[in-house]
């Protein structure tokens, strides 16, 4: 089994919705690869107890699909805790997790976001060719760049 | 002043999407006020077809916030297409599923009052908006948010437990439930050793109805005036003693001074409720047909329950049930900030009801699901943490769907949503020379109170700003602001 210390990644989606399940494909390549579940968190979004979770990590990377064009059909930053705010349950981003986690725990894990291109959106099991490339693309990146560089940290 | 119309889109610190649209006259007066619901879900239509026992499994995707209520009720129609009552059930698989119904009201009553409802506790209707959320709350009290964070994920430990997922598991099937509780799940929610026990949740409960009942009082005069109007109470109540009831009682409707309305057997409600439609929403509007249309629209959830139940049946609940119901001498309480008053005393609640139920060695059981005559026709009515929730299922002989029905609890506060929006809207907006964000963010308090659902299931990064747009009369943008 590839282990993932101290690493969660979190995949955002809903694999119903065609390519908003690019999250959730994501972390089932990961599952198909060998890597240990239990840092492999399946979400249909993000929610304020979140900031508890990530509170027990030092880095934590989430995965979701993009609805923008993007260059190489994904993009990988670094995040900071945001001090903007969200006025709902339903879309509760990444830094502000990342900010919740500060104020509330004290921590401040590192923290990344995996953006994954995706074309179609409608109520269907199945990504589209262009997100499922974009997909194997970013599990390139993931295995040959994130993993050494995030693990040596 | 010319004619003028504000919309709020989207209404924000509430599930799911909805707008309000404001419509001022010429002399700075709100000529009429709506909110509407601008989703659409189709599932009574596209559910049409499939077999009978995917309902469970197929309705709860309504929703990312209460998909376990969605389940519930489904099951509870689906088992009587098996031919099962619900006094039929095995005992263990009911006190199962009213271990997960009740951890589902848990965790959503939590999520209600300290992410969307607290802000305008603590901050007050007329703090900026940018402090008007959790985040602000978080920094302001790090306990209470902690709390909060720590009341909702025992709501949802529960329901992984017992469905396997936090959302969209499975507990139910047709006739019981598929799986029993274990020993070493149930010591989890006694021992406090990896979360806070159930105790912790019954005494963070009752410290947090402490703080609500401080802030009435000091507050009293807007809590119990704002969005404050009279209207009939709809909810389950026990079908001997009339307490309150969330898993399957019978339909109890007061007016607004007390007297009963209807009394009924869940199944028979098809013969006493009509859905209204308007143009302008996608929610109907659900009334009691012997009133009509504009006198038979009920209220639901926390408040309506408090108003038509006798008594609740925990000691620690019922204590609090009683000072809330001294404040109105016994009376029905019109009052809508009072909702969540009343959804915290369903919190404890809960708490309380969970602990006698992992207490309760039925629930490590092996008698899980019963079998009956197959019949073509379930209802399955449950009290979901935003009032009183309706399936209705019909079926051919080879078991396939043919009608469904769903009357959602945010569809019978549809009316009462209306009446608020209005009521504030002329309150706070009337003969005002400046439309300032905080009066608009007052009308939302008017729906926010109601905690509705508006559902939606899809997401991605970056999306969903809220805009307020101030058209006149011809629909010509006059401001816009985004937040």
């Amino acid at each position: 089994m590839k282990k993932l210390d101290n690493i969660l990644i979190i995949g955002i989606g809903n694999n119903t919705r065609q390519d908003d399940g690019l999250g959730w494909a994501f972390l089932d390549n990961l599952v198909e690869q060998g890597y240990n579940e239990d840092n492999l968190l399946y979400k249909y979004q993000l929610m304020v107890e979140d900031a508890e979770l990530i509170a027990e990590y030092n880095t934590v990377i989430f995965v979701d699909a993009y609805k923008k064009e993007l260059e190489n059909g994904f993009i990988f930053e670094e995040i900071e805790p945001a001090k903007q705010v969200s006025f709902s349950t339903h879309a509760v981003p990444p830094n502000q997790i990342l900010n919740l986690c500060e104020t509330i725990y004290n921590k401040t894990p590192k923290a990344y976001v995996l953006k994954i291109e995706g074309i179609t959106w409608e109520i269907e099991i199945k990504l589209s060719e262009q997100a499922s490339n974009n997909l194997e693309k970013s599990l390139n990146y993931f295995n040959q760049i994130i993993i050494p560089q995030t693990c040596n940290n | 002043m010319s004619k003028r119309k504000i919309v709020i889109e989207p209404v924000t610190r509430v599930e799911g999407h909805g707008k309000v649209t404001i419509k001022m006259d010429e002399n700075g007066k709100v000529d009429d006020a709506f909110l509407h619901i601008v989703e659409f879900r189709g599932f009574e239509k596209f559910i049409q077809g499939h077999p009978y026992w995917e309902a469970p499994v197929l309705v709860q995707r309504l929703c990312g916030i209460c998909p376990v209520s969605h389940h519930i009720a489904a099951a509870k129609a689906i088992d009587q297409l098996v031919g099962v009552d619900p006094e039929n059930l095995s005992p263990t698989a009911t006190k199962l599923r009213k271990l997960l119904h009740y951890g589902q009201v848990f965790q959503s009553h939590s999520l209600h009052f300290f992410y969307l409802a607290s802000p305008d506790i603590l901050f007050g209707i007329n703090a900026p908006a940018e402090k008007r959320n959790i985040v602000a709350v978080a920094a302001h009290n790090q306990e209470l948010a902690k709390k909060g964070i720590l009341m909702r994920k025992f709501g949802q430990e529960i329901i992984k437990a017992l469905a396997g997922k936090k959302i969209h598991g499975i507990l139910a099937v047709p006739g019981g439930v598929h799986k029993t509780f274990t020993a070493e799940e149930r010591e989890y929610f006694l021992d406090g050793k990896q979360i806070p026990n159930v105790d912790t949740m019954i005494e963070w409960s009752k410290e947090i109805i402490d703080f609500m009942k401080n802030y009435h009082t000091e507050n009293a005069e807007w809590i119990d005036n704002f969005a404050k109007y009279d209207s009939n109470h709809l909810g389950l109540v026990d079908k001997e003693t009339g307490a309150l009831e969330l898993y399957d009682g019978r339909l109890r409707s007061v007016d607004a001074t007390g007297n009963e309305l209807l009394n009924i057997s869940d199944i028979e409600y098809g013969y006493h409720f009509k859905e209204a439609v308007e143009p302008w929403s996608y929610l109907k509007f659900p009334y009691m047909t012997k009133y009509g249309r504009e006198n038979g629209w009920n209220r639901v959830g926390p408040l309506a329950r408090m108003n038509t139940c006798s008594h609740i049946n925990t000691p620690l609940a019922e204590t609090e049930r009683q000072i809330f119901k001294a404040y109105t001498q016994n009376k029905p309480n019109n009052m809508t900030m009072h909702t969540h008053w009343a959804r915290l005393i369903e919190m404890l609640h809960c708490a309380e009801l969970m602990k006698e139920l992992l207490l309760d060695n039925e629930i490590m059981g092996n008698d899980l699901v019963r079998e009956g005559t197959p019949r073509n026709k379930g209802i399955g009515i449950i009290e979901a943490p935003r009032g009183t929730l309706i399936h209705e299922y019909h079926t051919d002989d080879k078991g396939l769907i043919t009608k469904c029905n769903l009357i959602v609890s945010t569809t019978h506060n549809n009316e009462a949503m209306n009446r608020g929006v209005r009521a504030v809207a002329q309150e706070v907006l009337n003969d005002k020379p400046e439309i300032t964000e905080p009066m608009l963010n007052q009308v939302e308090m008017a729906i926010r109170a109601y905690d509705p659902c508006l559902s939606c299931a899809t997401h991605a990064l970056g999306e969903m700003p809220l805009i307020v747009k101030i058209e006149d009369a011809n629909g010509n943008l006059i401001d816009e602001k985004t937040r």
